[in-house]
């Protein structure tokens, strides 16, 4: 028996749900459990068979929520065999095990830590020089990107199971992930100088103090940040000093 | 109205980080304007959204780690930044945004133990469950998932106004009681804005991430000149 298209999409939807009640005992697993439940649902009709089903992915899972969707797709694809009586009851459990560690390594480091930070840095810039409609375009471009992997993970995983790893290695995206990153240095650098011509006023004329504020408190605070300085600190200790040394001065940078 | 409809994006924007759907719409850079939308000034939300989302580009929630909780503190500060310019008449200004990132960010931080409580009150939720489908009750299991998105939104609903009226409640009694400080608060979020941009470099962990930054800010402020001599 295999699985209507509505039933997996309805699966699909659920899966936005992953981590609803993401608790440090199971994590992931009452929402991969209720996930899952809609394709259960339709596969065991006795109801000792289903709870036995559903018992066995309310263990243990964690994953990327992106990725989760590949595990989820292939685990379905594993219980219509097991409803088929072609496999143990044990083989989606150990699917999952095998995979959720791996996926969710290549998860974080491109999605948490490449492409959404990206977008993020994308987002900023396109604030800073164009306004409003420079975020909702970064925020639309990034879940189309997002959306289409997630629902092609989920669709591969069901299609194909544990050959799910040849497309997610195909994809390559630690080293897209290297290059996200190189690229949203060089936007949030783009949005540092933005940022100090805005400082420094139309003309840059005496108001170009607070441009040189903007660079130095950039400059600075790079390599304080490097070294470990603590995020909130650094950023009270420069509003701070910027504020001390124009009240001081009395160069608030202002024609 | 403007509490309520604060509570209101708060709750949601917990949810949506983590419990639903994750895209993007609860980081700074969309729930910065979005908070100014909800209090009737779009462009005032947005002023603080870039350098917010900067200086958190790194909060992000990696396996079992929880970050500071950057919306909370997202909504606090442009609430509070909101709240103040509407209260002075005078709209958002560099100074009042300083002003609300000051009395605003702690909230980040108390977000990230609120998160803490809400994943204790989960993993009561999985016994729930685990004891449910031993009561031969799947369907009721499995839904209490939806019930671990309750705790977030009111957590957050009740946590964000209150940050926002004590980041506005500062920031108008210090511009009316010195208003002389305006000038050197304005270079004071500047300062910020740097930072936060310094932050945000440093977040992405690339290789030769200080040179990339670096050049790029260089290039950058060339262009930008240029354009501007450019008749």
């Amino acid at each position: 028996m295999t699985i209507r298209l509505r039933t997996r999409a309805h699966v699909f939807w659920r899966c936005l749900f992953l981590q609803a009640a993401w608790n440090r005992r199971g994590m992931q697993n009452l929402g991969f459990a209720y996930a899952i439940e809609p394709a259960l649902d339709a596969l065991y009709q006795d109801p000792a068979r289903r709870e036995e089903a559903l018992t066995r992915h309310l263990g243990f899972f964690n994953c990327h929520p992106y990725m989760a969707a590949a595990i989820l797709g292939g685990a379905i694809h594993h219980e219509e065999r097991v409803a088929a009586g072609e496999e143990p009851g044990a083989a989606p459990l150990s699917y999952k095990a095998t995979l959720q560690g791996p996926l969710a390594a290549v998860g974080d480091g491109f999605f948490w830590t490449a492409l959404r930070p990206f977008f993020g840095a994308m987002a900023a810039l396109g604030a800073l020089l164009a306004g409003w409609p420079a975020v909702v375009a970064a925020v639309v471009l990034y879940n189309l990107i997002h959306f289409s992997l997630r629902a092609a993970l989920f669709r591969a995983g069901y299609q194909q199971g544990d050959a799910v790893v040849g497309l997610i290695a195909w994809l390559a995206l630690p080293r897209m992930a290297e290059r996200l990153r190189a690229a949203g240095v060089a936007l949030c650098g783009a949005a540092a100088a933005a940022v100090a011509l805005r400082a420094g006023g139309p003309a840059l004329g005496s108001e170009a103090v607070a441009a040189l504020v903007v660079a130095a408190a950039a400059a600075t605070g790079y390599l304080a940040l490097a070294r470990g300085a603590a995020l909130l600190p650094a950023a009270y200790l420069a509003a701070a000093i910027g504020t001390i040394a124009a009240a001081v001065t009395g160069f608030d940078g202002r024609p | 109205m403007g509490y309520l409809l604060l509570g209101i994006v708060a709750g949601l924007a917990a949810v949506e980080r983590k419990g639903f759907l994750q895209a993007m719409l609860s980081r700074p850079i969309a729930l910065a304007p979005l908070t100014g939308l909800a209090l009737g000034d779009l462009a005032g939300g947005l002023a603080v959204a870039a350098p917010l989302e900067l200086l958190w580009l790194g909060a992000v929630n990696l396996g079992a780690a929880l970050p500071i909780n950057e919306a909370l503190g997202t909504v606090a500060i442009a609430g509070g930044a909101v709240l103040a310019g509407q209260a002075l008449g005078t709209g958002v200004t560099p100074a009042t945004a300083v002003l609300a990132l000051l009395a605003g960010a702690p909230l980040a931080l108390l977000g990230r133990r609120a998160d803490r409580l809400v994943e204790g009150a989960n993993e009561r939720l999985a016994l729930f469950a685990e004891e449910a489908l031993r009561r031969h009750h799947p369907h009721a299991a499995v839904r209490l998932n939806l019930a671990g998105l309750a705790m977030p939104f009111a957590l957050a609903a009740a946590l964000a106004p209150a940050g926002a009226w004590v980041a506005a409640e500062l920031a108008v009694r210090v511009l009316r009681a010195a208003p002389a400080l305006d000038g050197p608060l304005r270079i004071g979020w500047w300062a910020f804005c740097g930072l936060a941009c310094a932050a945000g470099a440093q977040a992405l962990r690339a290789r030769r991430a200080g040179a990339i930054f670096g050049v790029a800010t260089a290039a950058a402020l060339l262009i930008g000149l240029g354009l501007r001599a450019t008749p």
